[in-house]
């Protein structure tokens, strides 16, 4: 069973946090199918958040296809995320080591380099990075939009 | 309701009634002593011999009650003038906290919102303080009764403070205080001011009705007195044995009846309550000792009258309350 | 959907003064709503003719489509907890639960019980000697055992420590995931709000200023900053908020109702604490009014 937490501070909304963490707990296999999600009344209370959310965080991960809700019973894992597992992604991760180092020495400072890695994955995978992803979709944000003329 | 009525004041109930059982543990002995030593002098006998022979017991008995008053009365007074107060205290006691607590201290707010209305709420107490205030003063009341019956043969019952302490006006005037005890909480909310307002009202009511009001609920009755009467000097109101003649009109005077003037004329007709020089016979205006029941029941009835206007009032007011 | 709370130009007065007025909201039911606003703002008045202790001056109110005032069918479906939490101080716990059988058509007393036991508050002593915390739940238990479909909470955590606040939360929330019902409680402490909250009122001057998801909040509404703007439409922007200048640059915060149309401006999002001070606040007029009677110079 995991546990979620809730980052008071952060711009993500507390059910985007909560399907965040399921899906971050099934990409690093703790959590497989056949596993019970944590119940809406449990969370409710450990976190003192809105049942509601912790349904709606639910429901979207229904619709997903990444778990079922069994009425009575609780919400249960239907599917891994597609994908390799990160664990069998070494060469990748040694790859990044190395560019993590060439960048440090080149002067970028951590901001610098998460900045990079979102611009580019913003232009080249076409999606938003998970930090600012919102379920809702109000325009983005100005800044944004005038990032990506710069870049275009 | 009944538990919760039960929970909130059995403590109270307890307190009063362990109040009440020691003043019975001072007055019922002294009660008795104050009977027996009347029987002793041969009071109660000697007064009856005197009716039945329709002459003045108070010419016939003479020493015998004067050695009676000697001894009793102005004890018996003080000792007695608590029981004045009593409807008061539980005016103050069991009438002003019943609202004024619960919104002092918001549990009003707690009680009202739970599945009985508030109308529901102030009936039910309202009902139970009232049997209790009835029955206490009941007791009080007919139990100060017996307890002044010799006192009465000395002096008129009929009198203030007499009459206010014995037969049925207790009762009376302790429905009265609680229903403006209760009235005061819902219109001041906390439990000192409505203390303060209730005892105000108490004495200032208590005190027109029985100065203005008493005198009037029947037409008074006058008498004369041709020539002088004994112990004229003797101060109005202070228990003395007057031996008086007949009246040259109107009723005998009784024991039991209420003076309420008394003026020594000239042959004109003219006077006031010095003697005059060409005094020439005395005027008096009374209400005759048979009427003392009747005195009490009108005088109840109006008490009881006010105290229902009171809860009504009190009701209403609570509409307005959050 | 059920309106859990209606209100229509609901107003209060108390002899010149309205303590509420002209107040219009609708509440749907299964939302934990919060009321906020600064004191004196009409929190405790909206709350008081809600649950029926007050009638209406003007405007109605309705709970579940029922006029609470002076009503004891819709009693039974409305949990109150007034401020500052009051209960008859010298009964305990236990003698509270057993009141409540006697003053309540349906009254679960299993489940107060049950939940006073493991929140580890003792039956046999006078609740007067609990604690803060302890007096709130023992007050959250007893309206719950009412199984009600509405729960009013006047300030329930306003004099709490953060430890008793948290837990009176967590107690909450389980009333809510157990049995779906509506909750709308007031508070003047906006951080908690936006973990327990999906809807909010805002009032101000006895009058609503903001009514909403807060979700739905917290998307349309943007800080905007760019150079100093006095007033003038700018597209994209359905209300501005809040206007802070200094000489060269302004602040606004603003409610979108379409995309940002000028690109002078640069945008932020909001929380929803910021959003509730920003409807909250009116200082500007009494710190002008304030300098000049300190003389001291803007």
């Amino acid at each position: 069973m995991i546990e979620f937490v809730l980052d008071g501070r952060s711009k993500v909304t507390a059910s985007v946090q909560l399907v965040q963490q399921v899906k971050q707990a099934l990409r690093v296999g703790l959590l497989v199918p056949g596993d019970q999600l944590p119940k809406v009344r449990d969370v409710a209370q450990s976190l003192a958040i809105n049942p509601n959310t912790v349904l709606k965080a639910y429901r979207e991960l229904e619709i997903e296809g990444l778990v079922t809700g069994r009425p009575g019973v609780g919400t249960f894992v239907a599917r891994t995320l597609a994908g390799p597992s990160l664990g069998n992604q070494a060469a990748l991760r040694e790859e990044l080591v190395a560019w993590l180092q060439r960048a440090q020495a080149a002067g970028l400072t951590a901001e610098d380099v998460t900045a990079l890695v979102e611009i580019t994955m913003r232009a080249i995978l076409g999606v938003e990075p998970p930090s600012t992803q919102i379920t809702l979709s109000p325009p983005p944000p100005l800044a944004v939009r005038q990032a990506k003329r710069r870049e275009g | 309701m009944s538990w919760l009525i039960w929970r909130q004041h059995r403590k109270q109930l307890l307190v009063t009634l362990v109040g009440l059982v020691a003043l019975a543990a001072i007055m019922v002995p002294s009660g008795l002593a104050i009977h027996r030593a009347a029987a002793e002098l041969g009071l109660p006998d000697c007064i009856r011999q005197a009716n039945a022979a329709a002459t003045n017991p108070h010419m016939i008995c003479e020493s015998a009650l004067e050695r009676f008053s000697e001894q009793h009365v102005s004890g018996a007074f003080f000792g007695v003038l608590l029981f004045v107060f009593a409807p008061l205290l539980i005016g103050l006691f069991w009438g002003a906290p019943l609202v004024a607590r619960e919104v002092e201290q918001g549990t009003h707010r707690l009680v009202w919102t739970q599945g009985v209305s508030r109308q529901r709420w102030a009936l039910a107490k309202i009902a139970f303080v009232g049997v209790v205030a009835l029955v206490i003063s009941a007791v009080y009341g007919l139990g100060l009764s017996w307890w002044m019956a010799p006192l009465n043969l000395t002096g008129s019952r009929f009198g203030y403070v007499s009459f206010d302490m014995q037969g049925v006006v207790p009762i009376g005037y302790t429905l009265f205080a609680v229903a403006l005890g209760v009235f005061a909480g819902t219109f001041l909310h906390r439990v000192l001011p409505a203390m303060a307002l209730t005892l105000g009202g108490f004495i200032a009511v208590r005190v027109a009705i029985a100065a203005l009001a008493r005198p009037r609920y029947m037409t008074a009755q006058a008498r004369t007195y041709q020539g002088s009467l004994p112990n004229e000097g003797s101060a109005e109101g202070e228990p003395s044995v007057i031996p008086t003649p007949s009246p040259s009109s109107g009723q005998a005077r009784e024991v039991g009846d209420w003076m309420l003037a008394r003026e020594f004329r000239d042959a004109n007709g003219m006077g006031n309550d010095n003697f005059p020089d060409d005094y020439a016979y005395t005027w008096e205006i009374f209400q005759p000792a048979s009427r003392f029941w009747p005195f009490q029941v009108i005088e109840t009835g109006v008490f009881v009258a006010l105290a229902l206007l009171l809860f009504a009032l009190a009701l209403r007011r609570l509409r307005r309350i959050a | 959907m059920d309106m859990a709370l209606e209100t229509e130009g609901l107003g209060k007065r108390y002899g010149q003064r309205w303590a509420l007025r002209d107040c219009s909201l609708r509440l749907p039911a299964g939302r934990v709503a919060a009321l906020v606003g600064p004191n004196g703002a009409g929190k405790t008045t909206l709350l008081h003719l809600a649950v029926g202790l007050l009638p209406p001056d003007a405007g109605e109110v309705r709970v579940f489509g029922a006029s609470p005032y002076a009503n004891t069918s819709i009693l039974p479906d409305i949990g109150f907890v007034a401020q500052e939490t009051p209960l008859y101080r010298d009964f305990t716990a236990a003698e509270l639960v057993t009141m409540g059988g006697r003053l309540n058509r349906r009254w679960d007393a299993a489940l107060a019980r049950e939940r006073l036991a493991s929140l580890g508050i003792p039956p046999n002593k006078p609740v007067g000697k609990l604690s803060g915390g302890q007096r709130a739940q023992v007050a959250l238990a007893l309206c719950v055992a009412k199984r009600p479909r509405l729960l009013l909470l006047d300030e329930p955590v306003a004099s709490l420590d953060p430890l008793a606040r948290r837990e009176f939360l967590q107690t909450l929330m389980v009333s809510v995931a157990d049995t779906g019902t509506t909750v709308l409680f007031s508070s003047h402490i906006v951080a908690d709000l936006e973990r327990a909250c999906d809807y909010l009122v805002v009032l101000h001057s006895a009058r609503v200023a903001l009514t909403g998801d807060v979700e739905d909040l917290v998307a349309t509404h943007r800080q905007l900053v760019g150079p100093r703007h006095d007033g003038g439409p700018i597209r994209g922007v359905g209300q501005v908020v809040r206007a802070r200048h200094t000489d060269r640059q302004t602040t606004l915060l603003v409610r979108m109702d379409g995309d940002l149309g000028d690109p002078l401006w640069t945008m932020h999002h909001v929380g929803l604490e910021d959003i509730v001070l920003a409807y909250m606040d009116d200082t500007s007029n009494d710190v002008t009014t304030a300098q000049s009677a300190w003389g001291v110079s803007a």
